[in-house]
């Protein structure tokens, strides 16, 4: 909300220091996202023109004589043409300061002026939403006085954020209360008409239907005899200053009014209600609305209009149409001060895609008490331009009071850690419109004012008294945390992963958890996509992990993150790793990977260091693999991922010159950490022997390790095959494995002799089993 | 006997010019092998011992070993000082020692879970624990429980992707303190890292898909200076200890009394010439998140007693943290993550 401190400054005696006003209402709630600052003005009066006739040398333009109150009037020539004899009107002094210029003393075609008689843009304001010409001010206004004090020009114009739970602060009266409050000076409410002891007009009061709930309060005033012209200057100014085009008497006092009270009102031309009844209701399926900004708007039942009878003059808390507008001829409206369901306004905003000042205060649900404060502002403003008001009616909901509030001292203490006098709680209180009453034991008995609706329970009320009494006051001290038996063994296992994984050399990234295309029959859809790129959950890492590689090229990486799945009507998520690399193409040895092999060996030292258990791999069937270059990965028999080479057809779609090896982990599927306990060694030497197997070229590595440590015996300390072969020595289908068998025994040194044993041993257990045979 | 003791000398002499002239230890070795290995020049003249007279063989043993000693103090000398040689040749090197270096395949993780990881420890060391929930969560716990009911206006303010009629993915981290105290009775103290999604458009300033931190802690005398201290702790631990930290009264519809933390701008500490410092705006405070003393609502919903029970919670972005704390840009990096951003930030 845009509002000028000078606005403010009329309802609260708060500092001259316009920084300290913006750094108040932060800390009392009330952001400044921009504080505009003035341009430096001065010299400049007010003055009348008190004789005005034509230059004697030049015929465009003319001399004034301006009476500015004190001495001489002074003699000024002037280009503008709006002048004439009598007006009350602006004047920039010799000495005086604008923002472009500096006024002399200065000869015009032989006449000397003194002074400049100036337009609104010479104040720094909009020149568009005024007069061409010299600014216009009222004939009441004092002569002599200083016109940036008298309209508040120098003060800064601040864009205030108001939260949702503060519809009556969305008002200049409701923040200067705030800071009445803080500063702890008294609050001037701006005059109100209330009284209407006269005898009453006799024309037709305005009659209201509400069919609708969420029309919760109507207050409709009628006004005759209205002459619809300029607002007065004050007005006028200030409007512009808050960034609201003034437009005539009658608008300028609905913009004012909902400014200054956060009561959004309606004006309606009388004499274009046909029946004479206004009535509350949803709209017609296909009814027709042509609003104040010239759209022509077909509608359905979820718009609420106001309608007379015979189609809708309003859109409920959003713009009139322009057929009740009130207009030059306008001279009898009807005011409507209303009060709606926020939601329902938010809703049909929405709907219509229309937001305005108005709709923006109804989606907040102000109070209905406020419509008696809006309506009872707009007939002071409308009589004091000549108006004649017919006494407000009031339709919907009564105002109802608000119970009081049991406020116990003890809480304001156990809640906030500060203790603060009850005298000066209930001053707070007071200040921001409470009635503070005491309610036994150290309790009082806090009724709310009808303008806040959202001070409900003790903790509402504390709040409040926090915020006058300053955040700042409170201490900060450190708790002394209780004991308590909450685990963080999921947030210790992934931070164990990344951290190992950056100990192996991958960069943990983050991508895009939404994506363009669904993956999968089970993708999760997002209902409500920001774009067609984002319309999907990701249901694994895969394609997120390869778009890096194919942005960044070659690098080690890894991702920890959620990946979904829509399982029957529900949404099913688990917590994924992938990491990998690209490596070379290599067509050479169809039989052999290294980069696979590499691979797995980082997969295992992660699982070992994160679970302190060995992982085994067998061939695996992951969608995303080349059919031949993939495993399945378990601990203890129980499948915890799987890794491979990405599908070359996969790689090359996306651009990629090598492959692309990815290991996938279920981090949810890991055991839980096992601790490795140590073995002392034999203090007795250990011997090896190799052996060269030539086997089947379908008899897998892990096959023949197992059934060679089987045949070796009970000291058979480790078997891992080391070399591969195949080719023409060995014969086709059929590949030599080297296989280093390692002896050692407790007791004793192994002989030769045993060693040749278990050779023997081993020769003929794999011999019978894959008909093995040793390579010579 | 003197044709042996002749040989013998002959021999050492050879032996003596070959060890010398030996550069290496490989060839000092292939000297060795040559006169006193196992096929050696001395093994051949052992071979003749049994020719001799029965008499003379004890003395011919004895002169052969003589030799043999000797032999082997002169290799000794040689190989000492062929290594001499060696080490004198190293110690000869001299290298240029600003020649560019060998950079290791390093690792690193991301900035986020820096970030995270930093401010969970600083939580855990105060005795805190740390919990890590689901991102596609019911409305029950991202609105409801909360004390947002539908239609509330603040909904608004959480502009989710929706899944199902009832399922979103969170916009926030608090759906982890319905969870975590629905399932544990209070004292609680958890922090709860997470990412979360809302439907904002991307830009320098805003991802749709981004990460908070979120605390809580409830117990029976718990109150908003605690939540000062703690979250003022927070903010010396990532930006250094003369970091100040300010709490502003705000509105979040799960905290009252609530409030927005901001801290002091690390880039110009509030001292920017006339409000352009590109990180803060000129305000010279950075917005870290809301926070605010638990409603005594949500501490109905999971059965808590809110005249016995108190606490605090709070929620800050840490892509916003990670802007304020590397100085970065746009903070899309984090989410584009690219080698470069990651090796600067490791
Ligand atoms: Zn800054």
């Amino acid at each position: 909300m845009r509002v000028p401190i000078s606005w403010l400054r009329e309802y609260a005696a708060i500092p001259a220091d316009d920084a300290a006003i913006t750094e108040r209402l932060a800390m009392l709630g009330f952001p400044v996202a921009e504080a505009e600052s003035r341009p430096t003005l001065s010299g400049v009066v007010t003055g009348r023109i008190v004789g005005l006739e034509k230059h004697p040398n030049a015929d465009r333009l003319q001399v004034g004589r301006v009476d500015v109150g004190a001495g001489e009037p002074l003699t000024i020539a002037t280009a503008a043409t709006n002048v004439a004899e009598g007006q009350v009107i602006a004047v920039a002094t010799v000495g005086a300061q604008l923002p472009a210029l500096r006024i002399e003393r200065r000869t015009m075609r032989g006449v000397v002026s003194h002074g400049m008689m100036i337009s609104a843009e010479e104040l720094a304001l909009p020149a568009e939403w005024f007069e061409d010409g010299i600014l216009q001010l009222d004939q009441t206004t004092p002569l002599g006085a200083d016109v940036v004090e008298l309209f508040g020009l120098a003060s800064d114009v601040l864009d205030v954020e108001i939260t949702a739970n503060r519809p009556d602060a969305t008002s200049v009266v409701g923040l200067a209360r705030e800071l009445a409050a803080s500063y702890g000076v008294p609050l001037h409410l701006p005059r109100l008409r209330d009284s209407y002891d006269e005898p009453e007009p006799t024309g037709e009061a305005p009659r209201v239907a509400l069919q609708s709930t969420d029309c919760h309060r109507f207050v409709a005033q009628r006004f005759d005899g209205l002459h619809v012209r300029p607002s007065p200057a004050w007005m006028r100014i200030r409007l512009a200053l808050a960034g609201q085009r003034p437009i005539n008497n009658a608008v300028d006092v609905s913009n004012y009014v909902m400014l200054e009270t956060g009561q959004p009102l309606h004006f309606y031309d009388a004499s274009r209600i046909r029946g004479g009844t206004l009535t509350v209701r949803s709209a017609h399926e296909g009814e027709k609305i042509v609003t104040l900004d010239g759209a022509a708007r077909s509608l359905s039942p979820l718009s609420l209009v106001i309608a007379d009878d015979r189609e809708p003059l309003c859109l409920a808390g959003l713009m009139g149409s322009a057929s009740s507008e009130v207009t030059h001829s306008t001279s009898a409206i009807v005011v409507e001060a209303a009060n709606f369901s926020g939601a329902r306004i938010r809703r049909m905003s929405g709907a219509l895609g229309l937001r305005t000042e108005a709709s923006a205060r109804h989606e907040k649900s102000p109070a209905p008490a406020l419509t008696n404060f809006g309506a009872a502002r707009a007939a002071q403003l409308l009589t004091e331009i000549g108006a004649i008001a017919y006494p407000p009616r009031a339709f919907g909901a009564e105002i109802a009071t608000s119970p009081p509030v049991r406020l116990p001292l003890r809480d304001v203490e156990r809640l906030l850690g500060l203790t603060i006098e009850r005298e000066r709680i209930a001053r707070h209180l007071a200040a921001l419109g409470c009635t503070v009453e005491p309610a036994g034991g150290d309790a009082l008995a806090v009724t709310a004012p009808a303008w806040r609706r959202d001070l409900g329970i003790a903790a509402d009320l504390i709040e409040e008294i926090a915020r006058i009494e300053g955040y700042d006051t409170i201490e900060a001290v450190e708790p002394s945390v209780p004991p308590h038996h909450i685990s963080s063994a999921a947030f210790d296992r992934e931070r164990a992963l990344a951290h190992a994984l950056e100990g192996l050399g991958y960069r943990e990234i983050v991508t895009h958890s939404l994506c363009g295309s669904a993956e999968s029959d089970v993708a999760v859809e997002v209902r409500n996509p920001l774009s067609e790129e984002h319309r999907f959950l990701r249901a694994s890492l895969v394609p997120g992990i390869l778009d890096y590689f194919a942005a960044n090229g070659e690098v080690r990486v890894f991702e920890i993150g959620e990946v979904f799945r829509r399982e029957n009507e529900d949404v099913g998520e688990r917590t994924a790793l992938g990491f990998g690399f690209l490596s070379h193409r290599d067509a050479a040895r169809p039989w052999k990977d290294d980069a696979f092999l590499r691979l797995r060996g980082d997969c295992e030292t992660l699982l070992r260091r994160v679970t302190g258990r060995a992982m085994d791999a067998s061939p695996g069937d992951g969608r995303h693999f080349h059919p031949g270059k993939r495993a399945r990965l378990t601990i203890d028999g129980r499948d915890v991922g799987e890794l491979g080479c990405i599908d070359p057809r996969t790689s090359r779609a996306l651009g990629l010159t090598e492959n692309a090896y990815v290991c996938l982990i279920d981090v949810g599927a890991l055991p839980p950490y096992a601790t490795p306990l140590y073995r002392p060694p034999s203090r007795f030497p250990s011997t090896y022997r190799d052996v060269a197997l030539v086997v089947r070229a379908d008899v897998s590595a892990r096959d023949v390790e197992r059934a060679v440590a089987a045949a070796a015996g009970p000291s058979c300390t480790g078997v891992r095959a080391f070399d591969e072969y195949r080719g023409p020595q060995v014969g086709a289908g059929q590949k030599s494995l080297a296989v280093r068998v390692t002896l050692q025994r407790f007791d004793t040194t192994i002989t030769d002799e045993e060693a040749d044993a278990a050779v023997a041993a081993i020769l003929a257990a794999l011999g019978e089993r894959f008909g093995a045979t040793i390579r010579t | 006997m003197t044709q042996l003791t002749q040989l013998l000398a002959e021999l050492q002499e050879r032996f003596g010019a070959d060890a010398d002239a030996a550069i290496g230890e490989q060839a000092l070795e292939n000297v060795r092998v040559a006169y006193l290995g196992r096929n050696g020049e001395v093994t051949k003249i052992r071979r003749t011992i049994g020719t001799l007279p029965a008499a003379e063989r004890p003395g011919a043993g004895k002169a052969i070993n003589d030799a043999v000693a000797a032999m082997e103090e002169r290799l000794k000398a040689a190989q000492a000082a062929v290594e001499s040689r060696a080490v004198d040749a190293e110690l000869a090197a001299s290298i240029d020692v600003t020649f560019p270096a060998i950079a290791p395949a390093a690792g690193s993780i991301h900035p986020v879970r820096r970030i995270i990881e930093e401010s969970c420890d600083y939580f855990m060391r105060h005795g805190f624990a740390v919990v890590v929930g689901p991102e596609a969560e019911p409305d029950y716990y991202n609105f409801d429980a909360l004390n947002i009911p539908s239609d509330h206006p603040s909904r608004e303010s959480f502009d989710s992707f929706w899944l199902t009629d009832s399922v979103l993915l969170r916009p926030h981290t608090s759906p982890m303190q319905i969870r975590t105290m629905q399932e544990h009775r209070p004292p609680i103290a958890i922090v709860a890292p997470g990412k979360c999604f809302r439907r904002d458009a991307l830009d320098a300033r805003h991802l749709f898909q981004f990460h908070q931190v979120e605390g809580l802690l409830v117990a029976d005398d718990i109150h908003f200076g605690h939540l000062k201290g703690m979250l003022t702790g927070l903010c010396r631990e990532l930006f250094g200890s003369g970091q100040r930290v300010r709490f502003r009264p705000s509105y979040f519809p799960f905290t009252e009394p609530s409030a927005e933390v901001d801290t002091t701008c690390p880039k110009c500490r509030g001292e920017s010439a006339e409000g352009r410092c590109s990180l803060c705006g000129g305000s010279g405070w950075i917005e870290l998140g809301g926070a605010g003393m638990v409603h005594p609502n949500v501490l109905r919903e999971v059965g808590y007693d809110p005249d016995v029970y108190s606490g605090w919670a709070f929620g800050f972005g840490v892509e916003r943290l990670g802007l304020a704390r590397y100085r970065v840009d746009d903070i899309r990096r984090f989410i584009s993550s690219e080698p470069d951003f990651l090796a600067q930030l490791s």
